[in-house]
């Protein structure tokens, strides 16, 4: 191992101290409507918005947009819909062919249409990636501005693994023509109730 | 080769160039418009080179920090002094859970490391699962761009790729017919993969957990699939604390596509429970970088591409001609500190109009170094005699006004009335491909005189 010589050389040849930046938030402070900014960034980025006055007809609203998924994982207590029950035990390859997973996303950030979720939300890590379909549901109160807000609100969290979502996967490797349905999901619909 | 020579190869091809050209400045102006959407947007560039600035001074601790959190979370760290290293450390992961069937997300580090041909010569098949680097792959090339690996192949020739190496059907290039082929294919490729390996866009020290960012998704199709993940670093990728994520994540799709942020940004704490994972910190160069006070910032690099989209250069010379991982104005900063003879011509292929500074996240002064680099080469590596002579007359043109003034009077006469075949011959470089501008009359200097005259 070269831990040792790989430390040394760097204490040997970095810079004197330079101070790490306090970080004035007010810079980036804006006085907007957090729910349209974030349906229009989710927009920008692919995803699908659906507004919900009333979480008790999610689940309606849902069978209405994905009419033919048979095989659902639902993780959240909000939607009935699930056929396949599913536990950390389980081999995350038994999922490939899983139509539509139903998450509760935790937060989402309005600058950019992302929604953070995280391990406890999805139980088991490869099911918002591996899923045809996914749909996140969020409440309108847990919009937050930017990033920064985002990181303080999550700080005091148990650290395993969480993930930003923004929109469904795509790519625009072909000659920069964007195609959505790379890997991951190939659509993405977020309730806002 | 030198980069001007590579570059004439890539310019045979008239059209693909101008297609080539134009792509990436459609991707610098999406970045322009989700950039100044932002408000605060040079604060965060200010903060970013800030923190980074504050990471390299700090970075033994820092480093010692993240080793230490990391481990608290389950997670094997491992330190690799060159490429060597790295590989065999990779290799010996694998060996130890006798993994044959590797999925690879896009690391610039492991390319740098050539750690697939060193993979595949001990009978284990890496399959890169980004699309375009699969893309490149299967053509076995290396990527000619950070972010957009393929960008220098047209769709017809991922068309006929496709069909070769994946049975596809023919399909003029259809990008999303090529698509969902890829992605059937890849599927099959991580549902049967023993390990993932990615790389790292970010490493948090006060966590010790780690940032990978994917459009695709490819990433993490991998690492929560397989048993084993590997995470490869190279050291410079550390921040301090988990809140400056806010920052750099903010910066790194804007300034990369335009994207507000990449579709996923997975952060990666802890290993599942009976999984391993590893993470494998890299110097390869390195602390040497570090060492040189010119050119230690070219290690606050988030590996977005900007400079390559903005670059004059890059676009009109494509990312092969620099004969490097990292091409671009980054890496004609980068390569020379590497092996300075093998990348001497790279600092020269730059205008120095300074586009790449300033749209680079992470504020580096890209520019300068490269003039820096420039002082640096012309006195350790020997220049052609025909350059070195014409920048001595040049200079002693300059440094004379009666001889500048004769010379610009004769050019200008020359330029006039001289015939087309003669001024446009192989000695005038600077007629290649463009026409020299019309001579009308008198000088600056002249014109000016007169007008003073006319007052």
């Amino acid at each position: 191992m070269s831990r040792e010589s790989i430390l040394n050389a760097v204490k040997k040849n970095k810079p004197d101290g330079l101070p790490l930046p306090e970080i004035n938030l007010d810079f980036f402070d804006e006085d907007i409507n957090l729910v349209e900014t974030f349906v229009e960034n989710l927009k920008f980025v692919g995803g699908r918005a659906v507004q919900l006055d009333n979480e008790a007809l999610l689940d309606e609203e849902i069978k209405k947009l994905y009419p033919n998924a048979s095989k659902i994982v639902s993780t959240t207590k909000l939607s009935q819909l699930g056929t396949i029950a599913i536990s950390k035990e389980i081999d995350p390859h038994t999922l490939e062919d899983i139509n539509l997973a139903i998450i509760k996303g935790e937060l989402a950030v309005a600058e950019n249409g992302a929604i953070w979720v995280t391990e406890n939300d999805f139980i088991v890590r490869a099911l918002p990636f591996i899923t045809n379909d996914l749909i996140l549901v969020i409440s309108k109160n847990d919009i937050y501005l930017h990033m920064h807000q985002v990181f303080e609100a999550i700080s005091k969290r148990d650290r395993t693994f969480g993930v930003f979502i923004s929109g469904p996967s795509k790519t625009a490797d072909i000659e920069q023509c964007l195609v959505v349905g790379a890997h991951g999901a190939i659509s993405l619909t977020v309730f806002i109730v | 080769m030198a980069h001007a020579d590579e570059a004439a190869i890539f310019n045979k091809d008239e059209e693909k160039v101008d297609w080539h050209d134009k792509a990436l400045w459609f991707v610098r102006q999406k970045r322009d418009k989700s950039a100044h959407k932002v408000k605060g947007w040079e604060e965060l560039r200010n903060y970013a080179s800030a923190i980074k600035a504050n990471v390299l001074s700090n970075l033994d601790t820092y480093l010692l920090q993240f080793e230490e959190n990391a481990q608290k979370n389950g997670v094997t760290v491992h330190w690799a002094a060159n490429a060597e290293e790295h590989n065999k450390i990779v290799h010996g992961i694998l060996q130890k859970h006798n993994a044959k069937k590797i999925v690879k997300s896009k690391s610039m580090l492991t390319e740098e490391c050539h750690l697939n041909p060193y993979l595949e010569k001990h009978d284990i098949e890496v399959i890169d699962t980004d699309l375009g680097e699969r893309i490149v792959q299967l053509a076995q090339e290396p990527p000619s761009h950070i972010v957009l690996p393929a960008i220098h192949k047209k769709k017809e020739e991922v068309d006929v790729l496709f069909q070769e190496h994946l049975g596809t059907k023919p399909c003029d290039g259809d990008p999303q017919y090529l698509t969902a082929e890829a992605r059937k294919h890849l599927r099959s490729k991580f549902l049967k993969a023993d390990a993932a390996i990615t790389g790292v866009n970010f490493a948090v020290a006060d966590t010790g957990g780690f940032v990978v960012c994917t459009n695709e998704g490819n990433a993490d199709m991998g690492a929560h699939l397989a048993k084993v993940h590997i995470a490869c670093m190279g050291m410079e990728k550390l921040i301090p604390q988990e809140k400056h994520l806010g920052i750099f994540l903010r910066l790194l799709a804007r300034s990369a596509t335009g994207q507000p942020i990449t579709t996923y940004s997975s952060y990666f704490n802890k290993p599942e429970p009976d999984k391993e994972m590893h993470i494998v910190i890299v110097d390869n160069g390195r602390t040497e970088q570090l060492s040189r006070e010119d050119f230690r910032a070219s290690l606050h690099c988030i590996r977005c591409g900007a400079c390559m989209n903005t670059c004059p250069i890059y676009r009109r010379s494509g990312g092969h001609s620099y004969k490097a991982t990292i091409p671009g104005p980054i890496g004609s900063i980068l390569s020379p500190g590497i092996d300075l003879k093998k990348h001497s011509s790279l600092p020269f292929a730059s205008t120095l109009c300074g586009s790449c500074s300033d749209v680079c996240p992470v504020k580096i002064n890209i520019h300068e170094q490269l003039y820096k680099w420039r002082q640096v080469i012309v006195k350790e590596v020997p220049q052609p005699i025909v350059k070195k002579n014409v920048l001595k007359m040049a200079g002693n043109v300059l440094a004379n006004s009666k001889i500048y003034g004769f010379v610009g009077k004769s050019s200008r006469f020359m330029l006039k009335h001289t015939p087309r075949f003669m001024v446009y011959s192989k000695l005038n470089a600077w007629g290649k491909a463009r026409d020299l501008p019309e001579v009308k009359g008198d000088n600056f200097d002249e014109w000016y005189k007169k007008r003073k005259k006319n007052e």
